[in-house]
């Protein structure tokens, strides 16, 4: 017997084998959509626990690494739609010494905040598609959708975004 | 909207959310274990019911203790 079918059967080792085998990929993912490194090793654990519980419905001939991605786009899902749109999302250190870099870090702070306006499924399909430049297919396929349904998803946020943008002032 | 528009929001994205680093540093495998072992003893809510309604029939009805007891 092979280790998918050990894992769907809920031998305890299997499924220890492939969290050890598969953490890396699952975290990887989330921390993309959550940004946040803390956040994600959470939502990854949630995503593997879930995965377990989910056993019986996992065909052990299918692709294990597929199918534990589209459970933790679930997963950051879930915690987009929990989170209140006004705790900030980390962004990189910048030493407020030139109005430039004022401005740039303002500028950015308004994007992100746009960002954060926008329905939870629009924000990881503009996330993973504009931000991280992932494949289309591959977003499509973690988002349980079409590849059209993904561009008619990335096409409304940036048609938000840009709506908010100009509402707060900043001209894109 | 043409496709410059796209590219200019797609700049502008990708400068307001930096690079994230993707690695992750410690194995979460004691994590899960844990999160599994709390799942699975958790009392079911179907039990907290049985000791909720034993409890009032006890409270109402106390010489029902003494039966109860008796056939333990």
């Amino acid at each position: 017997m092979d280790l998918f079918q050990r894992f769907a059967l809920g031998e305890i080792d299997a499924f220890e084998t492939l969290v050890r085998q598969f953490q890396g990929d699952v975290y990887a993912w989330i921390v993309r959509i959550v940004r946040d490194p803390g956040i994600a090793e959470d939502l990854t654990v949630e995503t593997l626990w879930r995965t377990y519980r989910a056993r019986h419905q996992f065909r052990p001939d299918g692709n294990f690494a597929a199918w534990a991605r589209r459970i933790a786009t679930n997963v950051a899902l879930d915690h987009l739609r929990r989170k209140r749109p006004e705790q900030p999302l980390l962004t990189e250190p910048v030493e407020p010494d030139s109005p430039d870099h004022l401005l740039q870090q303002e500028t950015r702070e308004k994007i992100q905040q746009a960002f954060r306006r926008l329905p939870p499924k629009l924000r990881v399909a503009a996330m993973l598609a504009l931000v991280e430049e992932r494949p289309y297919a591959e977003i499509a396929n973690a988002l349980g959708t079409s590849v059209g349904a993904v561009k008619l998803r990335v096409f409304r946020a940036i048609r938000i975004l840009r709506k908010h943008l100009n509402h707060l002032g900043v001209r894109r | 909207m043409t496709e410059h528009d796209d590219h200019q929001i797609r700049e502008a994205l990708q400068q307001s959310f930096p690079p994230v680093n993707t690695e992750l540093h410690r194995d979460l495998w004691p994590a899960v274990l844990r999160k599994l072992d709390a799942r699975t003893t958790r009392v079911p809510w179907y039990d907290w019911a049985l000791i909720g309604l034993s409890t009032s029939v006890f409270l109402f009805f106390p010489q029902l203790i003494l039966v109860f007891a008796y056939h333990l």
